[in-house]
């Protein structure tokens, strides 16, 4: 029963995750697609440091590294 | 007069098309998707490719897309998702209950043991990375 929840669970985030984007994608759309969103984050800037810029390649890294290294 | 870096458009390198990184990053793919999970092989190869990426990204060597200067409310929907996926990973992680009440990686592995898998896994592992670098 829990197994089921878990599994449910993920798969409604992941089909949220790709309506989102379908509907971002749309001409005209008021939400931003996932891009636009991690290019936003990106631009932030602490003095000349790119906060954003390190947060995002440094969650994405390991990412990669915890599904494909482990 | 010097322009605001977002208003300006360089010329797309040669090598900045996809009938070039497309090839690259699925020989990269197919590479990491033969290495076996924790070998060292598999961990320097991740390491690797992103420190490679990030290196690029960090620079100035590739061109990046304009940025949005403000997102719209509507930015606010992408918190959901986000949202149902942090809570459940989190509660997963906490009660580690295993194959009862399983977190998303306990899910994935057995999918990523099958090497075509794997290698589909690593190219968008990559592809994304290189969006995130040129961004």
């Amino acid at each position: 029963m829990m197994r089921a929840i878990a599994i449910a669970g993920f798969l409604t985030a992941l089909l949220l995750l790709a309506v989102l984007e379908w509907l971002a994608r749309r001409p005209g759309s008021r939400v931003p697609s996932l891009a636009e969103v991690c290019a936003y984050v990106m631009r932030y800037e602490v003095g000349p440091v790119p906060v954003g810029r390190i947060g995002v390649f440094g969650f994405w890294w390991w990412l990669g590294w915890h599904f494909l290294a482990r | 007069m010097e322009q605001p870096r977002d208003l300006t458009v360089e010329a797309p390198r040669a090598w900045d098309r996809p009938v070039v990184t497309v090839p690259v990053l699925a020989c990269l793919s197919l590479v990491g998707g033969q290495l076996p999970s924790f070998s060292a092989q598999a961990n320097l190869w991740t390491l690797g490719t992103g420190g490679a990426l990030i290196w690029l990204g960090l620079g100035n060597r590739v061109p990046r897309r304009p940025a949005p200067v403000r997102l719209g409310r509507g930015a606010v929907w992408w918190v959901l998702p986000v949202a149902v996926f942090g809570v459940l990973e989190g509660a997963t992680f906490a009660l580690s209950a295993g194959d009862e009440f399983p977190t998303f990686s306990r899910l994935a592995d057995p999918f990523l043991e099958d090497e075509l898998v794997r290698s589909a896994a690593w190219f968008g592992w990559l592809a994304a990375f290189w969006g995130l670098v040129r961004r």
